[in-house]
């Protein structure tokens, strides 16, 4: 035993502990009495009829709940990025089962026969969850990195979307492990809209991003027929999404030198300074849209 | 010995005298007198805390055995030993020595001893109404009982004070 806990010295720290222990005691033992004596009259009383008894406990048992609500709403907190990962694979199954219905009622309305053989490996868009890892968003050129890679079937050109079918970008790279997203936010970005009018007719533009605010984009070479107003809502319109994605309201326009056509400053529709969970869709005829559009091009030269 | 003599006066007069009268259930219902918190208020500044606490758990006790009270009365009774002093102070420093602990409740003016009874019995019959109502359910016909019955616990202490003030309070 070493020299600094010696058993008289040990006695001694005991001893002084229990003084000091004995004194606040001493100062307060008239509260303490004051409590066991109120504590027992209070008992008493509780417990003395039904009526008591049942105020009590229905009171208790408001109390123990709301505390309970509070405890389970820090528990609840904590476990929100769990549960947004959840929901975020959840939203992917139901966003694919969603594309198969649409695709399938789109070719009902064609051919009926063409539906017999329908089966998810026909569907045109895959939807996968995954989660941002880093982004940044007060460059010119920002990028998202994702936490799924190769490995977990991402491809380059897969659109980026939010569970709230919000536009946020494509990936431009691919590892094993992880994807890098360029997003609205990035000058390099470009991609079509569309604007749906109040009579369905579809209007198409150019989508980019002239690195001035995080939460607008710009929309371009909208045709002088649209009625344009405020409010109205972009898609996208690109091989690498479905339909429905929505890049956002528009929030001012004007027209070109030539008057020849509209250019609109964009409100996002995803906040991109604050993406958690996201979905990538994948187009699996891009392959054969994009060799198609080469040779296309190879024709014209 | 005249301290004893107020207290069986004072239990006396709220056992078979205040809690039997019987003048109309109406008015029964807003007005309930206590003043057997009187036999704490009135109990020598000078004992120790601990003493002055005991004491009002006995006459606590004493009202639940004769009136049913199943802890109320001690449960109500016991706060008042503990905030004696601090009402003492608050109500008598400007005009009484109040490390004097002795002669000081002698020593308070007319309507200061009654300041101190009233707000004495304020405080207690809150904690009784509430506590026995259980519930905020009917609130202001608990808060009227409080002041009624306050008004005249009052009425009814101030007498038994000048009654018994120069026999039972030390000069």
């Amino acid at each position: 035993m070493s020299d600094s806990l010696c058993p008289p010295k040990l006695i001694k720290i005991v001893a002084c502990v229990m003084h000091r222990l004995f004194e606040f005691l001493r100062r307060i033992y008239v509260v303490l009495v004051f409590l066991l004596l109120e504590g027992i009259a209070l008992w008493q009383y509780a417990t003395s009829s039904p009526y008591t008894e049942a105020k009590v406990f229905a009171r208790t048992t408001a109390i123990g709940g709301a505390i309970s609500g509070v405890v389970t709403d820090v528990e609840h907190f904590f476990s929100l990025p769990e549960e947004n990962e959840r929901l975020t694979e959840r939203i992917s199954v139901l966003e694919q089962e969603r594309q198969r219905d649409y695709e399938l009622l789109s070719r009902a309305e064609l051919d009926s026969l063409a539906t017999t053989c329908y089966g998810e490996e026909d569907v045109t868009f895959r939807f996968r969850a995954a989660r941002v890892s880093s982004s940044t968003s007060n460059r010119q050129r920002n990028y998202i990195v994702l936490d799924r890679g190769a490995r977990d079937g991402m491809k380059v050109d897969m659109g980026v979307m939010t569970p709230e079918r919000h536009m946020v970008g494509y990936i431009t790279s691919c590892s094993e492990h992880y994807s890098v997203v360029v997003p609205i936010t990035n000058t390099k970005f470009n991609t079509g809209g569309r604007l749906i009018d109040d009579v369905n007719n579809n209007f198409f533009c150019s989508i980019s991003w002239d690195g001035d605010s995080r939460y607008h984009a710009q929309a371009s070479d909208i045709s002088v027929n649209v009625d344009i107003r405020n409010g109205m809502t972009i898609e996208v319109s690109s091989e690498r999404m479905p339909r429905g994605v929505v890049v956002g309201t528009i929030e001012s326009y004007g027209t070109n030198n030539a008057q020849t056509a509209y250019s609109a400053q964009v409100k996002l529709a995803a906040d991109m300074t604050a993406i958690d969970n996201v979905i990538v869709v994948e187009n699996v005829h891009y392959a054969e849209i994009g060799t198609l559009l080469n040779e296309e091009e190879e024709e014209d030269e | 010995m005249s301290y004893i003599w107020m207290s069986l006066a004072v239990l006396f007069v709220q056992i078979f005298l205040l809690d039997n009268i019987n003048i109309g259930a109406s008015v029964a219902l807003w007005m309930r007198p206590m003043i057997f918190p009187l036999i704490v208020l009135l109990l020598p500044m000078h004992w120790k805390m601990i003493w002055v606490v005991l004491a009002a758990y006995g006459v606590g006790y004493i009202m639940d055995i004769s009136l049913g009270g199943e802890g109320l009365y001690v449960a109500t009774l016991l706060p008042l030993a503990l905030i004696r002093p601090t009402l003492i102070y608050l109500i008598g420093r400007h005009s009484v020595d109040i490390s004097d602990e002795k002669h000081i409740l002698s020593r308070l003016g007319t309507w200061q001893m009654m300041l101190y009874i009233a707000s004495a019995l304020l405080i207690h019959h809150t904690l009784f109404f509430f506590l026995e109502a259980l519930s905020f359910s009917h609130f202001g016909q608990v808060v009227l009982t409080i002041i009624f019955s306050m008004l005249l616990s009052t009425t009814i202490g101030w007498f038994v004070v000048r009654l018994f003030i120069s026999k039972v309070l030390v000069r």
